[in-house]
């Protein structure tokens, strides 16, 4: 499963690493660390020159990028060494190490790892430079990693040939080979077959001294899973064909019953599937989020793997498409929801999406629902093409995501289905519209397009903790955008930018300061640390006005009508409140 | 914070008063709370400003036992107090104001509506 990873541009770098199919090395943790170390004095290109410059000490590389790392970087670049798919070499995990000041683990934490014995075969601990060890003369080692193997189509004995042994019944430095490929702590499962056919008893070898840490946790054949309603408020749980892996050996399971909250855990058995008579709490129609651990990984079990639906109960119960985790705000000190879903059938749009329909929920993404408006304001046929009624009760959402080696852009489908996070006495809990308490009337098209956003991006946690309004520009349109810090540049500079964008009909929004200058804000009607959508300008005789409106579709400064949130600024006012421009070029 | 006050329905129930009255005082000001590292432009980050203690002067009543003056607690929020601010501040049994952005969450208008369906 891909990590998740904040920074766009560094989450595009990651992904091209995962395909290359290669390990980071020094070149790459380099270019890694100009993307988080990028900042207002050191862009991302001039950073990746500077840390290349001959002569540069990796003290001096690491304090460089030190020096420009946010919090949120920080953990994009713990993501990559506790959780990222591709392996990373010692030195350059080293390196990356040092810069969140974390003291390189050794790569091979055991000096003299035991080797592992089944009748007919040993194998040496260690498998750094492959699987070695001793059988009889001539025979050839079948192996199957046991890992990676729940994901395919494949049974515990459908092994690979890896190598044969010497006279002497050595092998030595034998691997396995494309998806099995082995990764720290990997469970491969091996025999030996025999000259006259038969086989030694199998041994199931955990994979040690390849990397410093186990960074693969254990893979969950989500497919495999069968749930039934067995009455008594009971689900009976079993893997519906036995004679393959739900997961690997040992493996934790962890199901929350998405209904009630509760939580019940698992250890996988050695043949990869549940214990006889396994069951949860709950009733048809009940969906139950899945995360795993293998007691190195997501221990906490933070990351499911999707959903399991019982059969059966009333259609509104049926999860059709897994739903993005609640924000953190939202959970109670259990870690369990506080609110729960509703399925919302209203129409996708009514008279075409417009600013006026973007409602921000009670989550701090103002930046979201600032773009989104100033989008359905600028280019509403952008939004109309980009999401999709199924017909069968989900949505298809299309974002844009830009390979930054070709500088095109890709486009990104996200399925949703309309379960909603709602308050108890109705109305939806995050991004809505109008008629937000009527689940059959309310205009889904914005609430949906911020729940693909959450799904797309990890969860609405992920999404509900600040960003750009220029990072959703780019997401939602596929064209570069920018940002003007105000405090740099004259009135003029800033009324010409928005004056091009609006007559272009390109997106354009503001954000406030939001640090130290909080009382500035109390009473102006104008509120800090906040983005706003620009949907125009006025001019009168010599006084030019900036059009903004407030993504909650209330709360502005006096004197500007109705309180729908939309109002003007003169432009002297506009800059001395407003901190950042956020424009499509 | 940039999140939207939270619902009155949800604040009402635990304001102990209800007043239109303006900070003639600030006494006191916390120690500031620790930074939000944020890239520049982010908005929503969650920063918020130190805590204050004011001392209001009431203009009018609209909810509680008739006071002339409170001396009340502003929390860690999204905004903060001068001398002069005003408008109307819901304030706790422990006299917290309530409400994400102080006497900005709500209109008068909104809060005689919570009001009155309350009773």
């Amino acid at each position: 499963m891909p990590v998740s990873i904040n920074d766009r541009r560094l989450s595009t770098l990651y992904t091209s690493y995962e395909r290359s199919s290669k390990p980071i090395g020094k070149d790459q943790a380099l270019e890694i660390l100009s993307h988080l170390g990028d900042s207002a004095r050191w862009g991302q290109a001039k950073l990746a020159d500077q840390l290349k410059k001959p002569g540069m000490t990796p003290e001096q590389q690491i304090a460089l990028a030190k020096d420009g790392i946010t919090a949120n970087e920080k953990k994009d670049l713990e993501t990559i060494l506790d959780k990222g798919g591709v392996p990373l070499e010692a030195g350059a995990r080293a390196f990356l190490e040092q810069v969140l000041g974390r003291t390189p683990s050794p790569v091979n934490p055991t000096p003299n790892p035991a080797a592992v014995t089944a009748n007919g075969i040993s194998v040496n601990g260690g498998q750094a430079n492959g699987l070695s060890g001793t059988t009889k003369a001539g025979a050839t080692i079948e192996a199957i990693n046991i890992s990676t193997a729940p994901g395919g189509r494949l049974h515990m004995d459908d092994t690979m040939v890896i190598g044969k042994a010497d006279a002497n019944g050595n092998f030595d430095k034998v691997n396995l080979t494309g998806e099995q490929k082995l990764r720290e702590g990997d469970l491969v499962r091996m025999r030996a077959r025999y000259a006259d056919g038969t086989t030694s008893d199998w041994v199931t070898v955990k994979a040690t001294g390849i990397e410093a840490k186990d960074g693969r946790n254990a893979v969950v054949a989500l497919f495999r899973i069968g749930a039934a309603d067995a009455g008594n408020g009971k689900i009976d749980v079993s893997n519906i064909n036995a004679s393959r892996q739900v997961s690997e050996p040992g493996a934790k399971l962890q199901f929350t019953n998405n209904r009630t909250g509760e939580k019940a855990q698992v250890t996988i058995t050695a043949e990869g599937g549940f214990p006889a008579g396994f069951q949860l709490n709950g009733k048809a129609g009940d969906s139950f989020a899945v995360a795993a651990s293998d007691g190195t990984n997501n221990t906490a079990f933070t990351e499911t793997v999707g959903n399991v639906t019982v059969p059966g109960g009333t259609p509104g119960n049926v999860d059709l498409v897994p739903d993005p985790a609640l924000h953190k705000d939202e959970l109670d000190s259990a870690g369990k929801p506080k609110f729960n879903k509703v399925r919302f059938t209203g129409p996708l749009f009514i008279d075409g999406p417009k600013a006026d329909d973007v409602r921000q929920g009670q989550i701090g993404n103002c930046y979201f629902p600032a773009a989104m408006a100033a989008i359905a304001k600028a280019n509403p046929d952008a939004i109309t093409n980009m999401v999709k009624d199924n017909g069968d009760g989900t949505y298809t959402v299309t974002f844009k995501e830009k390979d930054w080696a070709t500088g095109r852009s890709k486009d990104v489908p996200v399925k949703v289905d309309g379960d909603l996070y709602a308050r108890s006495y109705g109305g939806a809990l995050y991004g809505h519209s109008t008629n937000s308490s009527d689940p059959k009337k309310m205009e889904l098209w914005f609430p949906l397009v911020e729940k693909a956003y959450a799904q797309w991006k990890g969860s609405y946690d992920t999404i509900g903790n600040g960003g750009h309004v220029s990072d959703v520009f780019e997401d939602v349109l596929g064209v570069d955008a920018s940002y003007m810090s105000l405090g740099y540049g004259g009135v003029d500079k800033v009324w010409n930018q928005i004056v091009s964008n609006v007559d272009a009909n390109k997106a354009v929004g503001a954000g406030t300061y939001g640090e130290d200058r909080e009382a500035l804000y109390t009473n102006s009607g104008v509120y800090a640390n906040h983005a706003y959508s620009i949907l125009g300008y006025e001019k009168s005789g010599t006084e030019r006005f900036v059009v903004l409106r407030n993504p909650w579709g209330e709360s502005e400064p006096a004197g500007n009508g109705a309180n729908d949130g939309v109002f003007k600024l003169k432009l002297e006012d506009f800059t001395k409140l407003y901190q950042s421009l956020y424009f499509q070029n | 914070m940039a999140k939207p006050p939270e619902p009155i329905e949800d604040v009402i129930p635990n304001a102990q008063w209800v007043v239109d009255a303006e900070v003639t005082e600030v006494i006191a000001t916390g120690s500031q709370p620790q930074k939000v590292e944020a890239k520049p432009g982010a908005t929503s980050t969650g920063q918020k400003t130190a805590a204050q203690t004011v001392k209001l002067k009431v203009k009018r009543v609209l909810h509680g036992e008739q006071v002339s003056e409170l001396t009340v607690e502003k929390p860690e929020a999204g905004y903060a107090l001068a001398k002069g601010n005003h408008g109307p501040f819901l304030i706790d049994s422990t006299k917290t104001i309530l409400g994400r952005y102080g006497p900005d969450s709500y209109s008068f208008e909104r809060i005689e509506a919570a009001l009155a369906s309350k009773r």
